[in-house]
């Protein structure tokens, strides 16, 4: 069943800017907790970072949010998700449809072996565009909206494979962006990258984040600190399940956190 | 083509600002010697009241330089920037104190009358201003070259300084009745000695900005 578009308004939001959230989020796979009651607020338009050492759930936490866990045999989530205050767990959800409004990019870049402008037009299509017209037209919005136009107009139709790293991860997120999502999930985007293809994918994040909500998972901690508004910190209790430590502005948890354990993190004293 | 644009505009916002704390502590020196020459109680508490809002936009400077290597990691020129506005910053907040130091003589003083026609210390007033105007244009354009030229010119002030100072000593070895009043001219002049000196310290920042060494110019004399 589709989603219900009443239900789930495109610009609905809640508690003022919250596009998503979560509400007492336990996660397992099998007998395994691997999140432990998370709560946060996710602010819509806005980039929010998930950080924390190996192991403490920052990825599953991200995963929850498209239901990509749902792929894991034995996943089960516990507790509210809420996308613009509509539970992504409640059976009615369509999770084709949620994964096209939640869109994700991977730590690999990883382009379809198809030319570039089939990989861009991949989603409209699936999605029922067939007029050549239309899919040029959101080929070229989506290439522009993801700052890699100018390097690849003369070459569409080109393997994406043939572009550089950097080149293939702004090609992903220009694939992501050609469904017009409204949240862009990020797990490690950079990580394949060198500093400098790192630091245009960062410009880029800033730059959509006027018209997305971008919820980013690293362990580099630096990046978080630059590129992020809002910054989550997680960490595992003894029994490896991963728990919220401290949710707050970037400007403040960098600077000032709450929590020593934050403190004791991002100095440096363990992790 | 720049690729840390968000960064580097952050950062470029907080030059403005440091021009617009500059010209307010250069408007409030310009301000207490007017006040001092006209006799103008109300400007002098105007000048005291204003100062506030240096103080709180040196704050709100720092803050946010607090913010940018603490987020943005920067590096060589970025990093030096960063670190001559956490001074430049402090140096024209102590600017903006010089000319309150002025006011507060100037609400002394009262309705005293005037010992002599002013000459030299609205001349060191004017100097220095100008010098702390072109430090900032400097500071901007990275002219570390102009900067040498602007910490020499304090030797000006320091020489009407000295010609404030001499000119005064004969007043009071004559009538030793102007002796209050001499000594509050001298303080006066003393202030905008050292706001002066100030401006030498922001030409020091430019040079190691474009430079990155830190070396005293022009050191004065006082």
């Amino acid at each position: 069943m589709k989603m219900n578009s009443e239900l789930l308004n495109r610009n609905a939001t809640i508690n003022n800017n919250v596009k998503l959230s979560t509400k007492g989020v336990n996660l397992y796979y099998g007998s395994f907790q691997a999140l432990r009651n998370i709560t946060l607020d996710i602010p819509q338009c806005a980039i929010t970072a998930i950080i924390g050492p190996s192991g403490c759930g920052k990825s599953s936490l991200l995963r929850i949010f498209n239901r990509m866990n749902d792929l894991i045999a034995g996943g089960r989530v516990e507790g509210r998700v809420e996308l613009a205050g509509v539970n992504v767990y409640d059976r009615y959800i369509d999770v084709v449809e949620l994964r096209k409004r939640v869109g994700m990019v991977f730590q690999k870049p990883n382009p379809f072996p198809m030319s570039v402008f089939e990989n861009v037009a991949f989603g409209p299509k699936r999605h029922g565009i067939g007029n050549r017209a239309e899919l040029e037209e959101t080929v070229e919005k989506s290439l522009r909206q993801a700052a890699l136009w100018d390097e690849v107009k003369d070459k569409l139709q080109q393997s994406g494979l043939a572009l550089s790293g950097g080149q293939q991860q702004r090609l992903c997120i220009a694939r992501v962006l050609a469904v017009e999502p409204e949240v862009i999930l990020m797990d490690e985007p950079c990580s394949a990258l060198d500093p400098v293809a790192t630091l245009r994918i960062e410009e880029l994040m800033r730059s959509l984040a006027k018209n997305y909500t971008i919820v980013i998972v690293t362990h580099n901690m630096q990046q978080a600190a630059r590129v992020s508004d809002m910054a989550a910190f997680l960490m595992m209790e003894e029994d490896r399940a991963g728990v919220l430590v401290e949710y707050g502005p970037t400007s403040e948890l960098f600077t000032n956190p709450k929590d020593k354990r934050t403190e004791d993190y991002i100095t440096g004293r363990f992790g | 083509m720049e690729i840390r644009t968000t960064f580097h505009k952050k950062l470029r916002e907080i030059q403005d600002d440091i021009l617009i704390m500059g010209s307010m502590a250069g408007k409030a020196i310009t301000s207490s010697v007017r006040a001092l020459q006209e006799r103008d109680l109300n400007l002098a508490h105007k000048i005291i009241a204003d100062d506030q809002t240096i103080n709180v936009k040196r704050f709100e400077i720092e803050e946010r330089c607090i913010q940018l290597i603490a987020t943005q990691q920067p590096m060589a020129s970025d990093l030096r920037i960063i670190i001559a506005i956490l001074n430049i910053t402090t140096e024209i907040e102590r600017i903006g104190d010089y000319a309150v130091g002025i006011a507060r003589i100037v609400i002394m003083i009262g309705d005293e009358p005037p010992l002599k026609p002013l000459v030299d210390i609205p001349r060191m007033a004017e100097q220095t201003v100008d010098m702390l105007r072109r430090s900032l244009d400097a500071f901007i354009q990275r002219d570390g070259e102009a900067v040498k030229k602007i910490a020499v010119e304090d030797d000006l002030v320091d020489n009407l300084y000295d010609q404030v100072f001499r000119e005064l000593l004969v007043f009071m070895a004559e009538d030793p009745r102007t002796i209050t009043r001499a000594t509050r001219l001298i303080w006066t002049a003393h202030n905008l000695e050292r706001a002066a000196d100030r401006v030498t310290n922001i030409c020091e920042r430019v040079v190691f900005i474009v430079t990155g060494k830190m070396q005293e110019i022009g050191a004065s004399k006082y």
